[in-house]
């Protein structure tokens, strides 16, 4: 089976800091993989790097995309590839209603692809499936994108536009961070509706509460801008009891701590 | 730049009312001379240097068909069509309106109005419009208007000032609001050199809601003075400037506004926001005036500007002069550019920069444009928008600089 993502010894940073050391992984699709791993350690980064965001550069190595590196592509050329990133930080753009939003993207990745634009019935159909199967109410699509929305609505938001575009790889970045337990599972059963064999998925986060709702096939400890260990779901609740001081190592130990008292 | 001794010979046969007062207001005028940026309410706007630009390219009229918009079409200062509805009544101009305060540096533009306006809509409005009046300002020659628009009590209307002149022009708006009247002025901008000044009262439960979007021209100074006279008097003042061109082509847009809230229990509600690109300047002067006895008093002002080049300049400068104590007021300005985060979150979604960019400016702008109550009139408004973005997207991409 080939790779869905392929990343091998990725150097990648800010300007002239690297923050990304060397770092291989492979993802196929159907697999959900998780990377863990201290605050520093560059999991967002690599969420930033792999969707092409202006002013992190790539100073080595290759990350493919069912076989197409994806240095070579804009932001937009990766989202109509398929390639997803729920944001850590959702924005709030006043002006511009979340309905409007998600129809010019649907149909800005529709035209990339070389298909018709969806009529305005089907979308509005489409819309309120799937915004109503993630427990959002109709309003939510006349309000303008994010603007007042809670923490926990604005991760929703996040998941319906991944549950719209339907993407090959959607990377989570930090997705539980600010929620709530029953945000929590709300989201991660919008997450989960989405698991299917050809899809892959990049779970990042800092505790193993989310994992608990998105069971991960393979599980990663990241530190360092590297993937320092890789094993099953086991690997999660492992970490939960001994933390990230043994990955970390030296005077950085201490202040890593346990992530389930962070 | 234009010789008001020489206009006045020109015309001033044609001139209704008392030609010998005439002479003597544009002599008084003429004393005092344009104001400089010495003035305090002209200091971002230097008036002599700005009217020395030549006519602006001749614009597409807005089409209001599609609200069935009655029209007072003035083609450089001739009245064209005169519009008829129930409860409107228009009267022939007669000549200048109320006699202005002798000239200062100040109030000059206002003589020189009052000596040389050549027409204007006089305009009194009892019950309700049912369509919206628009004054359509055309042509190329220099124009002098003093509209006269009364609401009477409980009268309702929505008035369109739709400006497409390409030379200069000076306008006066005289606007009276009877208890409980509703008036929407909604101002579109698209050429020219305007000078505009606005005289609004409220009385007691008056409504008054002001929507100005500009899109081009090399001067629009929109000058407006309200008075908010008796209890639940409410008036909103919301502008946007699409500012664009370099030198002497680049859009200077000026809203200076004096609110002065004279009675208890009135609120105001001020906005303005700001695209500027390439030379573009863009100027909010807003001062609200709270009278001793004006309790409760309830007033917001805010600007926001959206730089898109190095060569823009925005000028902010709120006052607020408060004599009562138990009041809210606030006001807040924040300047920035165009957000990359939210630009990279749109091109992850599949836009391309060129259509992010344009999302994000006609956002920013809809913020205005949201203010349209009615339907028709803002999808109207927004199509100017969008045609005026999408003939400025080059720009944008290139960030245009000085």
């Amino acid at each position: 089976m080939s790779s869905l993502l392929d990343i091998k010894d990725l150097h990648a940073g800010i300007t002239d800091k690297p923050i990304i050391n060397g770092l291989s992984l492979s993802i196929n699709p159907g697999e959900v993989h998780a990377i863990m791993g201290p605050n520093g350690s560059g999991k967002s980064t690599l969420s930033y790097v792999l969707s092409g965001k202006s002013g992190y550069e790539v100073n080595g190595g290759e990350m493919l995309f069912e076989g197409q590196e994806l240095a070579e592509m804009t932001p937009e050329a990766r989202a109509i590839a398929g390639l997803f990133l729920a944001f850590q930080y959702p924005l709030e753009i006043p002006g511009v209603t979340n309905m409007t939003f998600l129809k010019t993207s649907l149909n800005a990745i529709r035209r990339g692809r070389g298909e018709e634009d969806m009529d305005a019935a089907s979308f509005l159909r489409l819309a309120r499936e799937k915004s109503r199967a993630l427990g959002m109410d109709d309003d939510m699509l006349r309000r303008q994108l994010n603007v007042g929305f809670s923490g926990g609505e604005k991760k929703r938001n996040e998941i319906l536009q991944m549950a719209m575009l339907e993407p090959k790889l959607a990377i989570l970045d930090e997705t539980d961070s600010g929620l709530d337990i029953d945000a929590l599972k709300t989201v991660a059963e919008g997450v989960n509706a989405l698991r299917s064999p050809e899809r892959g998925m990049l779970v990042i986060t800092h505790y193993q509460r989310l994992l608990d709702f998105i069971k991960p096939d393979v599980v990663h400890v990241m530190a360092k801008g590297q993937i320092v260990k890789s094993g099953g779901p086991e690997l999660a609740l492992e970490l939960e009891k001994s933390g990230y001081a043994e990955y970390v190592g030296g005077a950085d130990a201490a202040s890593a701590g346990s992530p389930a008292h962070a | 730049m234009l010789d008001a001794q020489a206009h006045f010979e020109q015309i001033r046969d044609t001139l209704p009312g008392d030609g010998q007062a005439r002479a003597a207001t544009l002599a008084a005028a003429e004393a005092v001379g344009l104001p400089t940026r010495r003035v305090e309410s002209w200091h971002y706007t230097d008036l002599a240097r700005l009217l020395k630009s030549g006519e602006t390219a001749v614009v597409r009229a807005v089409d209001f068909s599609s609200v069935e918009a009655l029209e007072a079409h003035f083609e450089n200062g001739v009245l064209q069509s005169e519009p008829q509805a129930d409860g409107l009544q228009i009267t022939p101009f007669l000549g200048t309106l109320a006699s202005p305060d002798a000239p200062s540096p100040d109030n000059v533009m206002a003589n020189y109005n009052h000596a040389l306006a050549q027409n204007g809509l006089t305009a009194e409005v009892s019950g309700t419009l049912a369509h919206p009046l628009v004054i359509r300002t055309s042509g190329s020659e220099p124009v002098h208007l003093a509209h006269k628009i009364s609401l009477a009590a409980g009268a309702k209307a929505v008035l369109v000032d739709d400006h497409m002149a390409t030379g200069y022009s000076n306008v006066v708006f005289d606007i009276t609001l009877g208890e409980g009247a509703e008036l929407t002025l909604l101002r579109s901008q698209q050429a020219g050199h305007q000078v505009g000044l606005s005289h609004v009262t409220l009385e007691q439960d008056a409504k008054y809601k002001s929507v100005a979007m500009i899109s081009g021209g090399t001067l629009a100074r929109h000058e407006a003075h309200v008075s908010l006279k008796a209890a639940q008097a409410h008036a909103e003042l919301h502008s946007a400037v699409l500012g664009h061109g370099l030198s002497k082509a680049a859009t200077h847009a000026d809203f200076t506004y004096v609110i002065e809230h004279q009675a208890a229990d009135t609120s105001s509600h001020t906005s303005a926001y700001n695209v500027l690109d390439g030379n573009a300047r863009g100027v909010f002067q807003g001062k609200i005036i709270v009278r001793p006895d004006a309790q409760r008093v309830d007033a917001q002002m805010q600007t926001r500007a959206m730089m898109l080049s190095e060569g823009a300049e925005m000028d902010a400068k709120p006052e607020l002069e408060i004599y009562a104590d138990d009041v809210v007021c606030a006001h807040g300005s924040a300047i920035g550019e165009l957000d990359r985060d939210a630009l990279f979150f749109l091109r992850s979604r599949g836009l391309d920069e060129a259509s992010a960019r344009h999302l994000l400016v006609a956002a920013f702008l809809e913020q205005v444009t949201t203010h349209i109550d009615d339907e028709g009139l803002s999808e109207i408004m927004r199509g100017l928008v969008d045609a005026k973005i999408n003939t400025l997207l080059g720009n944008f991409n290139g960030g245009a600089s000085a």
